[in-house]
């Protein structure tokens, strides 16, 4: 049922204060994000995106957040799954230690990450196998998985969680084993939560910046994607190139969120 | 042995409780099992279908040991009050859903739903999401897809408690003829007594999850266990002392009562009547009639109960209730204070021991 919206109350000034605030700070954000489409002219953004870097940090952007992203979401599936409907020893303390990257800035989970990945602990090994990590591209995929995979279980598992898991008790009683009722019922079920938390994946990976820098270095042409593009250009005082794509984030970002917001009915 | 034993099952879950719980049912039996809320009814189903492991006790089906068997291979189906119809299938798809485990043909398929369907008359649903469904017709839906496996054994979980009185009426029918139909054992959690008066031939009462007793509904309500069971049935309860005998009648003196029954007791024996409050006839005056019993007393209470009324009289120390139709109601004129007259026949008070 649909919550009561006080449409009987409306002059009150509590109504008032409220909506009041909702429009003032909605409006500084606006005005805000708004600031970066206007600084510059058309035809600058025009050939700041048609330069060969923009070209080159747009499409390892684009491929890093979609490996990231599949991976994200091949390991987020099951974790949510096991931490929704099955109870075991540590569960607790795993919930724990996968919201801790929420709560910690990105550049600690790099320097984690480079601590791991580099020749302290498993770097020698991997690259004994020729997997190179550290100050690669490889190394922006893995950074980009970490740093969204906890987001992408916490949105996964209140999916589940929202599922009852009498349709599962059900299914099962018609004949299906687990991993069927899992394939036929639970999955075209959380349907929608899936494809919100793809979208939040995908943004939060295209919008790494921390992590990816210390795990895999920001150098030009190299291991350059756009938040790295923004950085880099900031620095050398090339203002067209470090707006554009700030614009160009942004837009994906919107994009992201309009989905978000459309296939999850606006459950804000 | 019987079609399905329950023997000793103990499972505490936290909220609900198995205590050594055990029944019985054989082949075609119609259970209803009824008891107070937080009894471990529903906790029951969910331990013999296998969604709960009990930690003690062996449920055994047709002859074979299932309590460690899952969910899939025991051939058991439950209806939830919540339907749980899968909203990403249409109703055809969630009713074909259960037999396509068991058949591959497509229009065999097909012909079992469209026969299960004009069962429980939905075929016209067929096409239908489930969210577009009323409440009635989704548990149509639902029941159509539970019985369309032919499940051993069919657990209903209150499945009609969230209709309103016409549409349960409708679905008892529908359920009755398809139960027939389809020849299943049910076991059916309810609260409402007309569920096992129109559809159970077996009834089970539970009490914090041991059962209290078990029965021929006939039996149980006519006849229940002192304390619990009868004051959970609604039946009126009176102790007292057997004062004499007066042919084939036993006189009781029961809380400044003096009532006859048609059962046999000694004298001197402490008993407790029970009198089922539908069998107490009310008058204004003291009536000619073949019933032994006529009490006077005064109306402490009146109170509606879905299409009859209940009426509470304070008789002696005693305080008994009589149930009876809005026109008797209106006709008595009842109002508290006002005298009036139990008459009950000496065969319905019932010696319970």
């Amino acid at each position: 049922m649909q919550p009561l919206k006080y449409a009987s109350i409306n002059h009150s000034w509590f109504r008032n204060l409220t909506v009041g605030v909702t429009f003032f700070f909605t409006f500084l954000l606006f005005i805000a994000v708004g600031a970066l489409l206007f600084v510059l002219k058309p035809s600058e953004i025009l050939s700041a995106l048609l330069s060969e870097e923009m070209f080159y940090s747009m499409k390892l952007s684009m491929l890093t957040s979609s490996a990231s992203t599949l991976s994200v979401m091949c390991f987020s599936i099951p974790t949510a799954y096991a931490l929704s409907r099955f109870s075991f020893k540590g569960k607790s303390l795993i919930k724990a230690i996968l919201g801790l990257p929420m709560a910690f800035p990105e550049l600690v989970m790099g320097l984690a990450l480079l601590l791991l990945f580099g020749h302290g602990f498993l770097g020698p090994y991997l690259e004994a196998a020729g997997i190179k990590v550290t100050f690669s591209k490889l190394g922006i995929v893995v950074a980009q998985f970490f740093v969204a995979f906890p987001y992408a279980v916490r949105v996964i598992y209140s999916t589940f969680e929202d599922i009852n898991p009498r349709y599962e008790q059900v299914s099962r009683s018609f004949g299906y084993g687990e991993f069927e009722t899992f394939r036929h019922v639970t999955l075209p079920m959380a349907r929608s939560g899936l494809f919100a938390s793809s979208v939040i994946t995908f943004a939060r990976c295209i919008g790494a910046f921390g992590a990816v820098l210390v795990l895999a270095g920001g150098s030009y042409m190299n291991t350059e994607v756009l938040p790295v593009t923004l950085y880099l250009n900031i620095s050398y005082g090339n203002l067209e190139m470090a707006v554009t794509s700030g614009i160009l984030l942004m837009g994906i970002a919107f994009l992201a969120i309009l989905s978000f917001e459309r296939f999850e009915g606006g459950r804000l | 042995m019987s079609f399905l034993e329950v023997r000793g099952l103990c499972l505490d879950t936290g909220d609900f409780q198995l205590s050594d719980m055990g029944l019985k049912a054989e082949k075609g039996d119609y259970l209803a099992l009824i008891g107070p809320s937080g009894s471990g009814k529903s906790l029951l189903l969910e331990t013999v279908i296998g969604f709960y492991g009990p930690e003690k006790g062996r449920i055994i089906l047709e002859g074979k040991d299932i309590t460690d068997l899952p969910p899939d291979m025991r051939q058991i189906s439950i209806v939830y009050q919540d339907h749980m119809l899968f909203p990403h299938m249409n109703v055809f798809e969630n009713i074909a859903y259960a037999l396509r485990k068991k058949i591959r043909d497509k229009k065999q398929i097909e012909t079992e739903v469209k026969q299960i369907a004009g069962v429980l008359g939905i075929n016209e649903l067929l096409h239908r999401k489930p969210e577009t469904l009323s409440g009635g017709e989704k548990q149509r839906a639902a029941l159509a897809r539970s019985l369309v496996a032919r499940p051993k054994l069919l657990l209903l979980d209150e499945p009609f408690s969230a209709l309103d009185a016409r549409t349960r009426e409708k679905l008892r029918k529908m359920l009755k003829k398809a139960i027939a139909d389809y020849s299943t054992t049910v076991l059916h959690v309810t609260h409402d007594f007309e569920d096992l008066w129109t559809l159970a031939n077996r009834v089970v009462v539970i009490r914090k999850g041991e059962v209290m007793q078990a029965g021929d509904p006939e039996s149980v309500f006519r006849r229940p266990s002192p304390d619990f069971v009868a004051e959970f049935l609604g039946t009126n309860v009176l102790k007292g002392k057997v004062k004499t005998l007066e042919g084939k009648l036993t006189v009781i003196e029961a809380e400044g009562l003096e009532i006859y029954s048609a059962d046999p007791a000694e004298p001197g024996e402490e008993v407790t009547v029970s009198i089922r409050p539908e069998e107490v006839i009310l008058a204004r005056g003291a009536m000619e009639s073949s019933a032994r019993n006529t009490l006077r007393g005064r109306v402490s209470g009146v109170f509606k109960k879905e299409h009859l009324f209940v009426v509470e009289l304070k008789m002696g120390s005693a305080e008994i209730k009589a149930i009876i139709t809005p026109t008797s109601c209106e006709m008595l004129d009842l109002e508290p204070g006002r005298e009036i007259y139990a008459v009950f026949k000496a065969s319905n008070a019932r010696i319970i021991r």
